[in-house]
């Protein structure tokens, strides 16, 4: 992996004043693949794209692209491409002009530029339209031109900067498909930052979830949304249940822990011990639920009450209550026979399902 | 070659090589002949010539002596009156094109503020062929076999309209570009409430906008203190002001060293001027959100 | 504005009298001047009866030409100078967030508060007594920039507020260096601002007289000559040097609303 690496990023620290922006951070993104870089707002993540693009000097460490360190070099000499928030087409440029500004900047020739347009209007399916104004088309039609302009001198690295964070939801899902298909058919690697989990699951091989200024997990996607090794990465990737409780004992990677009375079993990740207050997290849609207690299997097993359920269409979350007041949501299909408000049920998890982490007053 | 580069992705020195030149231009050209003038007014003049001998005889005499000080006194009265009379004439018009201007906005502003751009002596021309003994007012009123009205003709009065003419644009701009950043809803919000309209403009409007007055009195009351020009042409025998004696100092008289002392004290009042107004923005806490609201 | 009750109307009524009183006062003059240039009798011209004498009799004044030529020098001087240090400062404040920008805001905008009479003498007293140099019209060009500046700074800074500096950093991506992303995209944005900038600081420059007036030394100047004469009671010429010049200044400012409209358009703004 790491001769395959195309962007290495060492120990990169920022500051602004007195808040560390990103504090070191490094990682690896390997040639041919789709990166995310997941965090809420403020997490660093916008300004580590800028370090890498080179619109922000870090205060230390290296960034190495392609093999060649580039940390100390203008953006214009690192040859990669970019698609900003809000598109940021030139206003007084038509679409075609637009797309060939990176390789009129590189020095092309009006030839080869031609070739190049063709080939990328045809590939983002923008035939036709590039002789139009930036203000003359649809949001769908701009964010395919940003696209172009990234991809069109087929650069070492692309980096996208919440790229689809401005379209609205229909529009956003065709372009997340979209975007996945331009990253396959062209093998170039892609840098995506996002605040939108779905949009990094969707889209990407690997993942890294940012949290003031650090990286919290790197990791495949699947690896990082099933096995969150944080509890800021188990609180804000997917939609967990928090269950507060105490630690009653340990055995290596399983926890028996007392919550409000109800003893449940779950997977340790950190070191909470006998006696600590913990958290479990828990996914709404890891969590079975039967009308029967016949339908489960799982080691911890609840009852409870369906309070409310909340229809989302093609699945619906019930909210129960169980025997101890607390309320769990349960991602469920829109119906299940014999569940309804009010209903008795019996719900149930896997050890692996419920992650159990010191809770965070008790941290030192 | 790589430290260069480095050295270019520092902002703080493209910042200074932006700004710096022009800095550097307003501190030699503007900050340092001003400064020069202090000096020379603690020096004195000897047959046209300045000699560097300490002293404080100039300001004795500005600021001792009633025939400058009357002067000056005048002058700031006067700056005081046109300035207040610009401020309550300019308010409502510029509120007027602030709230219901439109799209029309715009024009309206621009047509206040381009008759300032014709030069100061030759709008002093135009208001002269019209208050003056044989301008228009004058010439009908006697076609219509009144009386002449003399408070027009070379009067303080008519030195008075002429400065207004000239800088009532200034007050007018710098209180509709306040109220052009200022949220009318807030007003509304102010009436549900239960203030009458009245009350909601002295309550929300005025305080919020007192900033923009107070630049507008300022960019009024300063070229008023110091217009030479409009009393001399529009003033008439009693229409000299203070700096017109400053003048006097610079011309025929040739006692630099007086003139520069008098050129100090109109800085500091100015300055006074100022920075009272400062004060008063300051303890009002005005709606100021920074430039880029 | 659906609910007008008739004390709003009232209000507003005497604010509009308030502001076609205050158009008429600030035009009146201006085209009474332009009407008295063509007549004949200028103290009491009705019936009116046309002449272009006036305008012949400036034509042949023997400073007028020299007078215009160097106003115009003053005019190109100050505006080029002040355009330059103002553009710079401009984008330079707004692009970089350096902590202490506000000082510099204040300074650019110091000249603004300053007496121009007092820029005027303070300029002679140090260019004479300290540099030595004697009134010219580079040192009218220096002096007026020191004034002209805060104007084209005001107006340059009005209209960049609404620019996306973002865009610069799209070209610097995608291969531009700061001077060609300066050509391709940030000027092609900003031109409308800066070409306000440089016909407003024309004017001023070109019209100035307090400051050009302690500068100039004993060169003639379009200001200084109307100065001359007025000293001596009005001659007609004035009226017709008045008309010229005010048909001028008109004129540009008419190219400055177009471009503000065209800099709307061009900042992606609506046009209010």
């Amino acid at each position: 992996m790491s001769d395959q690496a195309i962007l290495r990023i060492e120990a990169v620290e920022k500051r602004f004043g007195a808040v560390r922006a990103v504090d070191g951070v490094s990682l690896e993104v390997g040639r041919r693949e789709f990166f995310a870089l997941l965090g809420p707002s403020g997490s660093g993540k916008t300004t580590l794209l800028r370090i890498v693009s080179g619109l922000e000097a870090p205060d230390r460490g290296r960034v190495e692209i392609g093999g060649t360190d580039v940390t100390r070099l203008p953006p214009y000499l690192r040859r990669i491409g970019m698609v900003f928030q809000d598109f940021l087409l030139f206003p007084h440029r038509t679409v075609a002009e637009n797309i060939t500004f990176p390789l009129k900047m590189q020095g092309r020739n009006a030839a080869e530029r031609e070739e190049q347009l063709d080939w990328i209007l045809g590939f983002v399916r923008m035939e036709g339209l590039g002789d139009r104004f930036p203000h003359q088309l649809s949001g769908g039609q701009k964010q395919r031109v940003a696209l172009a302009r990234g991809l069109v001198s087929r650069p070492e690295l692309l980096l996208l900067d919440e790229p689809l964070a401005n379209l609205d939801r229909e529009l956003r899902k065709e372009m997340e498909i979209e975007v996945r298909r331009y990253q396959e058919e062209l093998g170039i690697p892609f840098v995506y930052v996002t605040h939108n989990q779905e949009e990094a699951l969707t889209m990407s091989d690997r993942m890294a979830v940012m949290h003031q200024g650090v990286l919290e997990q790197i990791g495949p996607k699947l690896e990082v949304y099933n096995a969150p090794a944080t509890r800021f990465v188990a609180s804000f990737v997917g939609a967990p249940n928090k269950l507060s409780g105490r630690v009653i004992e340990g055995e290596g990677e399983r926890l028996r822990i007392d919550w409000g009375g109800i003893t449940l079993i779950g997977r340790s990740v950190g070191d909470a011990r006998q006696g600590d207050r913990a958290e479990i997290y828990l996914k709404s849609e890891r969590i079975a639920l039967s009308a029967s207690a016949d339908g489960i299997h799982h080691e911890n097993r609840i009852e409870g009450t369906v309070r409310d359920i909340i229809f989302k269409g093609q699945f619906a979350d019930y909210i129960v209550r169980a025997d101890n007041e607390a309320e769990l949501v349960v991602s469920g299909p829109p119906s299940i026979a014999g569940v309804d408000r009010g209903s008795r049920v019996n719900l149930g998890w896997a050890v692996e399902a419920a992650d159990v982490f010191l809770a965070a007053d008790d941290e030192p | 070659m790589k430290g260069r580069r480095a050295l270019l992705l520092d902002p703080r020195v493209r910042f200074a090589t932006l700004v710096g030149p022009g800095a550097l231009f307003i501190v030699l050209f503007l900050l340092i002949p001003l400064l020069s003038i202090v000096v020379f007014s603690f020096w004195r003049t000897e047959s046209y010539e300045l000699i560097s001998d300490w002293n404080v005889n100039n300001y004795e005499a500005v600021l001792g002596e009633w025939i400058y000080l009357k002067f000056l006194l005048k002058s700031l009265a006067m700056a005081a009156a046109v300035s207040a009379i610009c401020l309550v004439y300019a308010w409502p018009c510029a509120y007027l094109i602030a709230k219901h201007g439109g799209r029309y906005k715009l024009v309206l502003v621009l047509l206040t503020a381009a008759p300032f751009l014709t030069g100061i002596l030759l709008r002093i021309t135009a208001m002269q062929q019209i208050l003056g003994p044989i301008g228009l007012v004058n010439m009908a009123l006697m076609e219509l076999g009144a009386q002449p009205i003399q408070v027009l003709m070379y009067t303080n009065i008519a030195s008075a309209v002429g400065l207004i003419y000239l800088w009532i644009p200034f007050m007018l701009l710098a209180i509709y570009l306040s109220l052009f950043n200022f949220n009318f809803e807030l007003l509304e919000v102010a009436k549900v409430n239960g203030a009458r309209p009245w009350r909601a403009f002295f309550e929300v409007t005025w305080p919020l906008n007192w900033m923009g007055t107070a630049i507008g009195i300022v960019l009024v009351f300063i070229p008023t203190f110091a217009a030479s020009v409009t009393p001399r042409f529009l003033g008439g025998p009693d229409g000299s002001m203070f700096v017109n004696r400053l003048e006097h100092q610079f011309g025929s008289a040739g006692t630099w060293a007086l003139g520069s002392a008098m050129g100090v004290v109109m800085c500091v009042a100015s300055l006074a001027v100022i920075f009272v107004l400062w004060r008063t923005v300051r303890l009002r806490r005005a709606g100021f959100t920074g430039a880029g609201a | 504005m659906a609910a007008v009750n008739p004390g709003a109307r009232f209000v507003i009524g005497g604010q509009t009298a308030m502001l076609l009183a205050l158009y008429l006062f600030l035009y009146f003059p201006i085209f009474y001047t332009g009407y008295l240039s063509i007549m004949e009798n200028n103290v009491w011209p009705f019936p009116p009866v046309f002449t272009g004498e006036w305008y012949d009799r400036l034509m042949i004044m023997s400073d007028f030409h020299v007078g215009l030529l160097n106003s115009v020098l003053i005019g190109v001087g100050t505006a080029s100078l002040s355009t330059l240090f103002a553009t710079a400062a401009a984008i330079g404040i707004l692009r970089y967030p350096i902590r202490r920008r506000g000082v510099i805001v204040v300074l650019f905008l110091a000249p603004l508060f300053v007496a121009q009479i007092l820029i005027g003498i303070s300029t002679l007293m140090f260019n004479r007594n300290v540099l030595g140099i004697p009134g010219n019209i580079e040192s009218a060009i220096v002096a007026n920039t020191a004034y002209s500046v805060s104007f084209a700074f005001l107006v340059i800074l009005a209209q960049l507020v609404r620019y996306d500096w973002r865009f610069d950093e799209v070209a610097q991506v995608f291969g531009a260096r700061p001077f060609r992303t300066f050509r391709e995209v940030t000027f092609p944005n900003i031109w409308p601002a800066v070409l306000g900038a440089f016909i407003i600081s024309f004017i001023l420059g070109f019209n100035n007289f307090e400051i050009t007036f302690y500068n100039v030394a004993a060169i003639p100047t379009l200001p200084t000559i109307a100065w001359g004469t007025l000293r001596h009671g009005i001659e007609p010429e004035l009226y017709a040097l008045a008309t010229i010049v005010n048909a001028l200044v008109f004129l540009l400012l008419f190219i400055i609303y177009l471009l503000i409209r065209v800099g709307a358009l061009r900042l992606g703004v609506p046009d209010d």
